[in-house]
């Protein structure tokens, strides 16, 4: 987004700069105390309370000796400030390993918050979270799903926070111009922290509570306040009320709720690909179809839902162009119902069902590649 | 209620937008505050601020507007400047466990109910509850009853607003997004009742 990147210099460019200067040998004691400083970690055992201060304290004296440091006479704050960002990421990429994940305990939560979304995914819809007609932009949020995305394809703090910014600037500059052109009044959170949540679910970002944790200890202190403090605790609030979430949560009946979960676990277990292989289908049938059931069926896709596109459709809709997906979506479904039979069969035979499954469930992706490769030929 | 149609208001005189926004480091004649925004969905909590915000409009002061982070700095008559950083707070039932992540820290907080509805204000007294549970204790609390120009609607009385404010030890205002009463004082007010470093 522009805001990263039109006003303030590339992170790279930051980077290098800061390679260039401790290349000089006017630097040489600076490097010498970075060297110490890491190396001086591998005297302890990786604490992330303890990590974090030790990295924190290093940094504030670091900024003070910059600035008195003759390789800087006469620098701006800026300067020195993008001085500080390239130390903050060199130091961190070098511990990176030490510190990210923190802990055993951040990764299970992670793996946990992880396999909730991915169920969430299955079947939660913008009205779960009542979000308005009007807010729903799905390409300003697919946005902001890619840049939240991408908090793994980096190491330092700085930039793993400029993927949260991003993301948020996206969606709230979705709701400024839905408050425009759609004359929406403005509701400022109230609208703002639903939709977070729900690119959130749908974006279901790696190691979300890690990256939130590593941010949060790692980051200069002095840089993770205001706007970017803001839209980092939204994140860290939409993590909160996912982990917390029930059927009470949200807009939705709790058998309804119940049965969906189940239903998701059901699927996952059997078939770990179904959602890629419906969404293939459904992006090449979506080709041939009239716009108002194409932007349906676009909507079903992206709601995730069980992606058949067609629980909805009037049979006077119908073309023959249409038959086709059916068909493709027919033996899908009559594939997992089949096989679900079958593990719902094995399982109900013994006690320890745990064995048959993993057998059957290899299986079942053969057969559910196979059906993959028909459904390209056939389409 | 139309906070979106609103045109900037410059009526007020006294507070100007400041050009001397230095990119954060506070002093004692360079205020920054986190100021947090508590109320029932509707209540008008962003109207408040986007008000406050245009009504400021001056080409050399540096505002952010956000959907939902809004900052402004403001000078005061002794010269003074506070940078306003407002955190507004989904006011909607089922987040109201995550606004301790919002609150914390924050020196303001401004808790706005809608005098046409009894419930936005028993909602109100709720988050002045929680803000001396948990908040921090030295924070600075306002009450706000908001949409005052709907007054043939009005169900919950100005006596009611002051009596609970007083015994809260909270400043009280009632104030119109739509037509900008009392949305300059509100903060006017606020920016009185903060601390002043005694030396820089």
């Amino acid at each position: 987004m522009e805001a990263s990147s039109a006003s303030t210099p590339s992170s790279s460019v930051i980077f290098y700069d800061f390679l260039d200067r401790m290349r000089n040998p006017a630097s040489l004691d600076l490097v010498r105390s970075i060297k110490s400083f890491i190396v001086s970690f591998s005297f302890y055992a990786s604490n992330p309370e303890n990590d974090s201060k030790k990295v924190q304290e290093f940094l504030t004296t670091m900024e003070n000796t910059i600035r008195d440091h003759p390789l800087w006479a006469d620098a701006t704050d800026e300067e020195v400030d993008s001085a500080m960002e390239g130390l903050e990421k060199y130091v961190m990429t070098k511990l990176f390993s030490r510190t990210f994940p923190s802990s055993p305990g951040d990764t299970k939560l992670d793996l946990e918050i992880s396999e909730k979304v991915n169920l969430l995914q299955s079947f939660l819809k913008p009205e779960h979270l009542d979000i308005p007609l009007v807010l729903r932009n799905d390409a300003s949020w697919l946005l902001a799903e890619k840049e939240l995305q991408k908090i793994n394809a980096f190491k330092a703090p700085r930039e793993k926070l400029l993927c949260i910014m991003n993301c948020c600037k996206v969606i709230s500059n979705s709701l400024l111009s839905a408050a425009v052109s759609e004359d929406h009044e403005l509701a400022g959170a109230d609208d703002f922290l639903p939709v977070l949540i729900y690119v959130t679910i749908k974006t279901n970002p790696p190691q979300l509570h890690s990256n939130l944790r590593f941010i949060q200890l790692y980051r200069r202190q002095a840089k993770l306040v205001s706007e970017a403090a803001f839209y980092f605790t939204n994140l860290v609030s939409a993590k909160t009320f996912i982990v917390e979430l029930n059927a009470k949560s949200l807009s939705i009946d709790e058998i309804e709720f119940e049965e969906s979960m189940q239903a998701a676990r059901l699927t996952k277990e059997s078939i770990p690909n179904e959602s890629f292989s419906t969404q293939e289908v459904m992006s090449t049938s979506q080709g041939h179809t009239d716009p108002s059931t194409s932007a349906r069926r676009r909507e079903k896709q992206t709601d995730g839902g069980l992606n058949y596109p067609y629980m909805e459709a009037e049979a006077g809709e119908l073309t023959v162009k249409d038959v086709e997906s059916l068909l493709t979506l027919y033996k899908d479904v009559v594939t997992k119902y089949t096989t679900m039979c079958r593990i719902v069969r094995s399982s109900s035979k013994t006690e320890s069902c745990a064995p048959h499954l993993e057998g059957t469930t290899d299986l079942l992706t053969q057969t559910e590649s196979d059906t993959e490769n028909t459904n390209h030929k056939g389409v | 209620m139309g906070c979106s149609a609103s045109l900037p208001d410059r009526s007020s005189g006294r507070l100007v937008g400041a050009n001397s926004d230095n990119g954060g480091a506070p002093d004692a004649k360079n205020l920054r505050v986190k100021l947090v925004l508590l109320g029932d969905s509707g209540v008008g909590k962003s109207c408040i601020v986007l008000r406050f915000v245009r009504g400021q409009f001056d080409p050399t002061s540096k505002v952010t507007v956000g959907a939902s982070f809004l900052s402004q700095t403001i000078a005061l008559q002794d010269s003074t400047t506070v940078k306003f950083e407002i955190w507004d707070t989904a006011g909607q039932e089922r987040y109201a466990a995550l606004a301790p992540l919002y609150y914390r820290g924050a020196a303001v907080a401004v808790v706005v109910y809608d005098i046409t509805s009894p419930d936005s204000f028993a909602k109100a007294q709720y988050w002045v509850k929680e803000l001396q549970k948990h908040g921090s204790p030295d924070i600075i609390m306002a009450l706000v009853g908001n949409k005052a120009d709907l007054h043939e609607k009005r169900e919950v009385p100005a006596q009611d607003g002051i009596e609970y404010a007083e015994k809260n030890e909270m400043f009280f205002i009632e104030t119109s997004a739509k037509t900008a009463d009392n949305i300059n004082q509100l903060f006017e007010e606020i920016a009185k009742r903060l601390p002043r470093p005694t030396t820089s």
